[in-house]
């Protein structure tokens, strides 16, 4: 069962909020290099699952391992520390700080936050900076936010945020990248933008990606695999194109709107 | 002239001690959000343990009993009264902070000032209980005798000395990736923790260095006075602290110098020295708690960003479009 090439491995995960159980006996596993998507009806629990492998939630029974570490119960920070970083359905921006702040925030293991270096050497931060700074320019430029650097990131539009999101977790050079419906709520041309983006970052430094995600023409168009999960589990796992024949998976999709989602 | 001078010496003091407040408050809450509703209690910390180390012993003989009693020069004990400040920073912090976010964080730390209040208000071994520590002969006296105008100078001098070593200690965490590290903290914690940020230890540090600028200040007071009690620190006093800081603009210490000046000094400490009406004794207080409270009311209403906003920091210049100020913040200059 454990699987060699899995960068993460979700074992019968349950969870419950009181007497609710939002995720109930979930397993799946991704594959190192993939893109895939987490699909499902919403209150499915996949954001239950996303907060649950981020270390937001600790689980109350299951495993998660992640890069060959027992991540279940981790603190969040920790999780991140393996390079496994998440984002949040509703964006999640350092509002007071500007789009550059943003984005030398992420980067690990920074010496200029030591408060030794900070009273006594301060140089070694302002230098430390200055590299990254030149990180974050390139970054920025690759996602078209360079112009808005200076700007306080609270005053993005919705659009905006999603790709200052994904720049700045770049920035912590992560392995894994757990987005929590990243296209929610933007224009079809910002999609096919972001798409490419995610599609560039595997190729180009080869992050892992898992989506939860509700446009099924953007999971078909870049996702490998796709898991479904409905009332808490995962229901099945394959191929967008092998999923819509499945006679569950469109149940599901209440009775038939699968079809619907995907031609809308 | 014989009178002015010494009295603008003494509000001089009291200005650069609240300087001080503000920007260690500053560093707690502006920069990382911590809210610390018993500020007052660094600063008595402060005060108290460098009375005692400063104090020659005491005993229950002659009715003036505390712990210690070193007989140290002030310098070390200002440092010990600091770091003191510091250590019950880092342990209020770990029960508030640990566990809790935000508002529960500060409802705890209410809870453990009233706990220690009532703990040194009541058992006199440690600090004398409620007359507190008296007697601490003027500092440097040794090498410098001075009459009591002269020592107000002096203290001039020395409370301007430690406050520029302060402004550095918070501006340099204000500058650092430490600082920006705070300031993400205080946007959003959790995000800040999904991006491998201990955000925990990141909220302590900035509680214990707040604690220890309080603790700095309560020395200097200390030092100045020769005298603390607990009629000094009632927690209405952490208040004026936050609405100075509030007043002047947070993150950012320019703002806790204006608001320690409008607040502290023109409405506080200004109108204690206007005699009192004969009628009623409680008036000038109260006519002081008041205007606090207004300058507070109207400068949330006005520009909730405080006199002085926290600045826009340019990292990368180059030709850009002009930024457009935040909906509810504006840039500085
Ligand atoms: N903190 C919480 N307390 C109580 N119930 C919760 C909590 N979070 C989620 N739930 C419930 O758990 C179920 C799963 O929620 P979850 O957010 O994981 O769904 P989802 O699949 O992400 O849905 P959507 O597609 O709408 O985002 C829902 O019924 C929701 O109401
Ligand atoms: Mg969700």
């Amino acid at each position: 069962m454990p699987d060699t090439d899995a960068l993460l491995q979700v074992e019968h995960l349950s969870h419950s909020f009181g007497g609710f159980k939002a995720v109930d006996d979930c397993s799946f596993d991704i594959a190192r290099g993939s893109i895939s998507a987490l699909i499902g009806p919403n209150g499915a629990g996949k954001s239950t699952v996303v907060g649950l492998i981020g270390g937001a939630l600790r689980n109350q029974s299951g495993s998660i391992h992640f890069d060959g570490h027992d991540i279940s119960r981790m603190a969040a920070f920790k999780v991140a520390r393996l390079g496994l970083l998440r984002t949040y359905q509703v964006s999640r921006e350092f509002g007071r700080l500007t789009v550059m702040e943003n984005l030398l925030v992420p980067p690990p293991n920074q010496k200029g936050e030591n408060l030794l270096n900070v009273l006594f050497r301060p140089s070694v931060g302002r230098g430390e900076d200055r590299m990254l700074v030149d990180r974050a320019v390139e970054v920025l430029e690759t996602f078209g936010l360079l112009s808005l650097r200076d700007e306080y990131a609270a005053n993005l539009s919705g659009g905006e945020k999603r790709l200052l999101e994904l720049a700045r977790a770049v920035m912590a050079q992560p392995k894994f990248m757990l987005l929590d419906e990243p296209m929610a709520g933007i224009n079809p041309a910002l999609i096919a933008r972001l798409d490419s983006h995610i599609r560039r970052l595997r190729d180009e430094l080869g992050i892992t990606f898992l989506l939860v995600e509700h446009n099924l023409d953007v999971v078909e168009r870049i996702c490998d695999r796709v898991v479904v999960m409905a009332f808490g589990r995962t229901l099945a796992e394959g191929r967008m194109s092998e999923l819509r024949q499945n006679p569950e998976v469109v149940r599901a999709y209440l009775g038939g709107g699968l079809d619907e989602r995907a031609a809308g | 002239m014989g009178l002015i001078l010494p009295y603008l010496a003494t509000l001089m003091v009291f200005f650069f001690i609240y300087n001080i407040f503000t920007w260690g408050l500053n560093i707690q809450f502006g920069y990382a959000g911590v809210l610390d509703f018993t500020f007052i209690t660094f600063v008595a910390c402060g005060a108290y343990f460098a009375g005692v180390f400063a104090l020659g012993p005491g005993s229950k003989q002659t009715g003036f009993e505390w712990i210690l009693g070193l007989n140290w020069p002030f310098p070390i004990a200002l440092l010990a009264g600091a770091a003191a400040a510091g250590i019950l920073g880092l342990i209020i912090g770990l029960i508030a902070i640990n566990r809790l976010r935000s508002d529960y964080m500060a409802i705890v730390t209410l809870a453990a000032g009233t706990v220690i209040y009532g703990l040194v208000s009541n058992f006199t071994p440690l600090f004398d209980g409620f007359d507190g520590l008296a007697g601490l002969t003027q500092p440097f006296s040794q090498i410098l005798p001075l009459n009591s105008n002269q020592f107000t100078y002096l203290w001039v001098l020395v409370s301007g000395v430690v406050m520029v070593v302060c402004w550095f200690i918070a501006q340099r965490i204000l500058n650092s990736p430490l600082g920006r590290t705070m300031r993400a903290t205080r946007d959003d914690q959790d995000a800040a923790d999904t991006f491998g940020k201990d955000t925990v230890r990141v909220r302590l540090i900035a509680m214990s260095m707040g604690a220890v600028l309080a603790g700095v200040g309560g020395a200097l007071l200390m030092g100045f006075i020769g005298a603390f009690s607990p009629a000094g620190w009632t927690s209405g006093e952490t208040f004026v602290v936050f609405a100075a800081m509030i007043v002047g603009g947070t993150g950012n210490n320019w703002g806790g110098v204006v608001g320690s000046f409008v607040v502290a000094v023109l409405i506080n400490e200004a109108t204690r020295y206007i005699p009192p009406i004969q009628a009623d004794p409680t008036l000038i207080p109260t006519v002081r708690n008041m205007l606090i409270g207004a300058s507070l009311i109207v400068v949330l209403w006005v520009r909730p960003q405080g006199i002085i906003p926290e600045a826009r920091r340019r990292l990368y210049q180059l030709p850009l479009r002009p930024g457009k100020p935040p909906a509810a913040e504006v840039e500085s200059a």
